[in-house]
């Protein structure tokens, strides 16, 4: 009997009912993450001597075990990034993520694969090599996020902690049929997490329902003295107060992000979706956003991303910790340190970075992405005055191939617009969430919707509505 | 030719606050390495930065002791560079949007008062230290992370003693708002100074040098006077500035070259985007701001304009602050300024010459002094008596009321005893009597000379020549 396949709230069931214990779900997950890890690659550190803290029974999360993205510090438990330069590094705190899932009682069961750094969008960048996909193990898992989501759509834990900057949490969802949430910025306090770009950077949820996401959501989300970027706002029970009626709500769409979808089977889901919903009452309105403006995502995106990654990672220098690679003087060690320590990838981002910085640069590429994205943000907040929220394909195609992926795809080229919309709510730091929303040839596919900044009730009501009228949750896909 | 000198000083002053400027790491020299540090100071993965409240109260004090304009919108800067001893990459400090800009410190120059700009100061972070030996460098992070002002004055300072008095005035401001110990020779007061030297009647400034690694003040006024004078030999030989950074070398009181300075450093400056901007409450800083602490000029009228102290004495207490704030004890304790200040500056202070000590080691308490002037003033005891007693009392600590007790130097001001010694003494000195109504006044010190010696140095020598006076005046 599997009961990690279940939804969190049938799990906390058994247990508060003493149908199962804790240790009946440490031992479940444990077997499925060393089974799986040959196959699928997902994890940097299986925890197979978890401690459990668990003192409140009423709490959902008592006793459910979980997974954690590689770059939250966990005391004591080795903590890599998935990068070489990291690949020995045991910090010394706890991030307030992994406290405060401790304190609800969850259990850790280990620490996922992502791509470098989290910087990268296919799962393939890892120091460790690729994170495979659960539905056909040559695709991608995707990423940054590929472990942690993949950890879920498998079965081996009900939910996952990842991370989002451009769309690390809700891309790699979408290609594994499950929920991925990253709420407003802000709401979760990001102390511990490895920073890649600060003003963009969010917490992210993986679970297999939208109600277990609000569980672990509402968990998590609270004003952190030791983030001075973390929201001050009350306490709100978003699970409790979760309303799946769509009836008289306003989705808008946007016309030139549908139009720009690669697979003409995702248009005809998301027009599936859109006639299923208006059937429950709601009212959808078509949005025109100046296609300048969606393709200048990906290099507004690239800019800020890869010069605040620059200063960010700028710490990794093996003075204090990580490897390090002797030279004759200290700049030389550093020189050679991170030449040995960085992938290609990482290596060419913190050169765009730096290049963009520059004085004589920072004007007309920093400061001037800025602006743009002041715009994007702009135009979106506009819109968010005429509707609830809005919805579009999470991706323009099923997962990729793991063969040919490009190693600097995690917000991609080829596709200007219909790969890279998902960053725009990391830009104005909206709450934003992936549900399954069909699959093309057994790959599953998602659909993502987007709110206003602390509207995130509305959104997860919403993705509850639709989640509802879809029926596609609770999706495991076996390995065999 | 003759040349115009131009100075400009920036000054980095460690604030004493209990802990770091974005972390909850103490604030404490001397300790042993790399124990007053947490995660946040050794720029563990994940970290972030949180403003120290009472640092920015401490940068708002400054400022307004400074006469600055202050921005009461918080917004801090990172600046990007690789080196040892900065853990994260990057220091946060505030390079577009400093706390304070454009005040000014007042000196006076051999008589002259003298305003000196003050460009900006803003706050920033201190880096760790570094410990170099010759096959390799040890790194303590316990100042990493240690707030600070860094204060850069305008270029209005045109020689070495100017500098020197306004290092000195800024100090003395510092250290009486009490948000830094200013200490030059431990560091938490650091001097970086700026020279160059244009032809008289020239309108572009000469290429500057940077002097770095000045620990004392005295050492400012010599370290620019060498420079001044090098940079002129230089220039009269033929010779040319070059841009560089020199660093003062103690032994031979000379400047001597670290580096030359190749182009700008490209510091890629942006705004630190772990901390929003943040808005000061107006009645919070008003509050800090219209409370300052008494300055060392407003002090320094006091003690002349109400408490009668010379100008000399005041100044000389007003520029130790230590003695300064013994002083504020004793006179205050004593209601006796004057006499405060004389114990104060002669006594006590060649005590602690001599011993080569501090305050707080001397044997005797402020309250001893304090003490010993209102027995004095209560006459008590003699002065002579005084003299002895804070003698003991240094040598042994013991009270002034109980040496006097226990060497029976008790004063006597009791009238019947002494016009019984003065009968006496007028009885046996007729000649002197006759001298004295012939018109040799002066001769009454001898009698009461007399009188007091034969109450063995007891008796209160206001209260003899009084009496004496009286008898011969009969």
């Amino acid at each position: 009997m599997s009961y990690l396949d279940l939804p969190i709230s049938k799990i906390h069931e058994l247990l508060v009912n003493d149908k199962i214990t804790y240790q009946d779900l440490i031992k479940e997950a444990l077997e499925k993450a060393h089974k799986y890890q040959p196959t699928l690659n997902l994890f940097e550190t299986i925890i197979d001597n978890p401690s459990f803290n668990g003192l409140d029974k009423s709490n959902p999360l008592f006793g459910i075990p979980y997974v954690l993205k590689d770059n939250f510090s966990t005391k004591g438990i080795l903590t890599t990034g998935s990068s070489n330069i990291l690949k020995d590094y045991v910090p010394v705190y706890d991030a307030t993520v992994v406290e405060k899932l401790r304190n609800s009682g969850a259990i850790l069961v280990g620490k996922t694969a992502l791509d470098e750094l989290a910087l990268g969008g296919t799962g393939t960048n890892g120091h460790n090599g690729p994170v495979h996909n659960p539905y056909n193990l040559d695709r991608q898992s995707g990423g940054s996020s590929g472990g942690s989501v993949v950890a879920v759509s498998s079965g081996i834990v009900p939910f996952a902690i990842g991370s989002d900057t451009g769309d690390s949490t809700r891309k790699p969802a979408a290609f594994n049929g499950v929920v991925g949430f990253k709420p407003t910025w802000g709401l979760i306090s990001r102390y511990g997490l490895f920073p890649f770009a600060t003003s963009l950077d969010h917490v992210g949820i993986f679970t297999r329902n939208v109600l277990d996401c609000a569980y672990v959501f509402e968990n998590l989300a609270g004003y952190d003295s030791k983030d001075m970027s973390s929201a001050n706002t009350i306490k709100t029970q978003y699970s409790k107060n979760l309303d799946n009626s769509l009836k008289g709500k306003k989705i808008g769409i946007i016309k030139e992000i549908n139009d720009s979808m690669s697979n003409s089977l995702v248009k005809d889901n998301m027009s599936g979706v859109i006639s299923l919903i208006k059937n429950q009452g709601c009212e959808v309105k078509e949005f025109n956003v100046d296609e300048r403006l969606l393709r200048a995502i990906l290099p507004v995106y690239l800019v800020i991303s890869c010069s605040e990654a620059t200063s960010n990672d700028a710490c990794l220098d093996g003075i204090r910790y990580g490897i390090r690679e002797e030279g004759e003087t200290y700049i030389k060690s550093i020189i050679n340190t991170r030449t040995k320590g960085f992938s290609e990838l990482v290596k060419r981002r913190f050169v765009i970075g730096s290049y963009c910085l520059k004085a004589e640069n920072q004007e007309k590429l920093f400061i001037r992405a800025q602006k743009v994205r002041r715009l994007i943000v702009d135009t979106f907040n506009k819109i968010f005055e005429e509707c609830d929220c809005v919805i579009f394909p999470a991706s323009g195609d099923v997962a990729p191939l793991i063969k040919g992926a490009s190693d600097d795809e995690k917000l991609s080229s080829k596709y200007l617009i219909g790969e890279n919309h998902l960053a725009i709510a990391n830009f104005g730091g909206f709450p934003s969430i992936t549900i399954p929303s069909g699959f093309i040839n057994e790959m599953p596919i998602g659909i993502n919707i987007t709110g206003k900044c602390f509207d995130d009730q509305k959104v997860l009501d919403i993705a509850s509505g639709i989640e509802n009228t879809l029926g596609l949750k609770d999706l495991v896909k076996e390995v065999k | 030719m003759e040349f115009v000198t131009t100075i400009g000083i920036e000054i980095h002053v460690e604030l004493n606050t209990k802990t770091k400027m974005f972390s909850g790491g103490p604030n404490v020299y001397g300790s042993l390495p790399n124990t007053n540090v947490n995660p946040i100071d050794m720029a563990f993965p994940g970290i972030m930065p949180v403003v120290n409240k009472k640092a920015v109260e401490y940068a708002l004090k400054a400022c307004k002791a400074l006469n600055m304009s202050i921005d009461e919108t918080l917004i801090f800067d990172r600046k990007n560079y690789f080196y040892p001893d900065l853990p994260k990459g990057y220091q946060i400090t505030q390079q577009y949007h400093p706390i304070g800009s454009n005040g000014y410190v007042e000196i006076n120059v051999d008589g002259v008062e003298k305003k000196i700009g003050i460009e900006r100061l803003h706050m920033e972070e201190d880096t760790a230290k570094q410990l170099h030996y010759p096959d390799y460098t040890l790194i303590n992070y316990n100042r990493c992370g240690v707030p600070l002002c860094e204060i850069v004055s305008k270029p209005d300072i045109h020689s070495g003693k100017e500098a020197s008095l306004y290092v000195e005035a800024l100090r003395s401001i510092l250290l009486y708002l009490g948000i830094s110990d200013c200490k030059m020779e431990e560091g938490s007061m650091r001097c970086d100074v700026n020279v160059s030297i244009a032809p008289k009647g020239s309108s572009k400034l000469g290429t500057k040098t940077e002097i770095k690694n000045l620990n004392s003040i005295a050492n400012v006024m010599k370290a620019i006077d060498f420079e001044v004078e090098r940079q002129k030999q230089l220039i009269l030989t033929g010779g040319v500035v070059e841009q560089e950074t020199r660093r003062f070398d103690e032994a031979t009181k000379q400047t001597v070259l670290m580096r030359k300075k190749t182009g700008a450093v490209d510091y890629k400056y942006f705004t630190e985007p772990n901390i929003m901007p943040i808005t000061l409450d107006h009645n919070w800083v008003n509050d800090i701001i219209n409370n300052l602490p008494e300055l060392p000029k407003q002090r320094k009228e006091r003690y002349i304009n109400k408490l009668g102290l010379s100008e000399y004495d005041a100044s000389l207490l007003i520029n130790n602050k230590e003695l300064c704030e013994y002083f504020e004890n004793v006179s205050s304790k004593s209601n006796n300024p004057k006499q405060s200040a004389n114990w104060i500056i002669g006594n006590v202070s060649s005590i602690l010459n001599k011993e080569n000590i501090s305050l707080s080691s001397l044997k005797f308490t402020s309250d001893d002094l304090s003490n010993l002037i209102i027995m004095v003033d209560k006459q008590e005891i003699s002065t002579k008596q005084a003299k002895e007693i804070f003698d003991i009392m240094n040598n042994t600590g013991k009270k002034p009321s109980d040496i006097a007790k226990e060497s029976n130097m008790v004063q006597i001001s009791d009238d019947s005893s002494i016009k019984q010694w003065v009968k006496e003494v007028l009885e046996s000195n007729p000649n002197a009597i006759e001298q004295y109504k012939a018109g040799k006044t002066n001769i009454m010190g001898f009698l009461v000379g007399q009188v007091i010696k034969k109450s063995l140095g007891k008796a209160n020598p206001g209260l003899v020549s009084k009496i004496v006076k009286e008898e011969l005046d009969k």
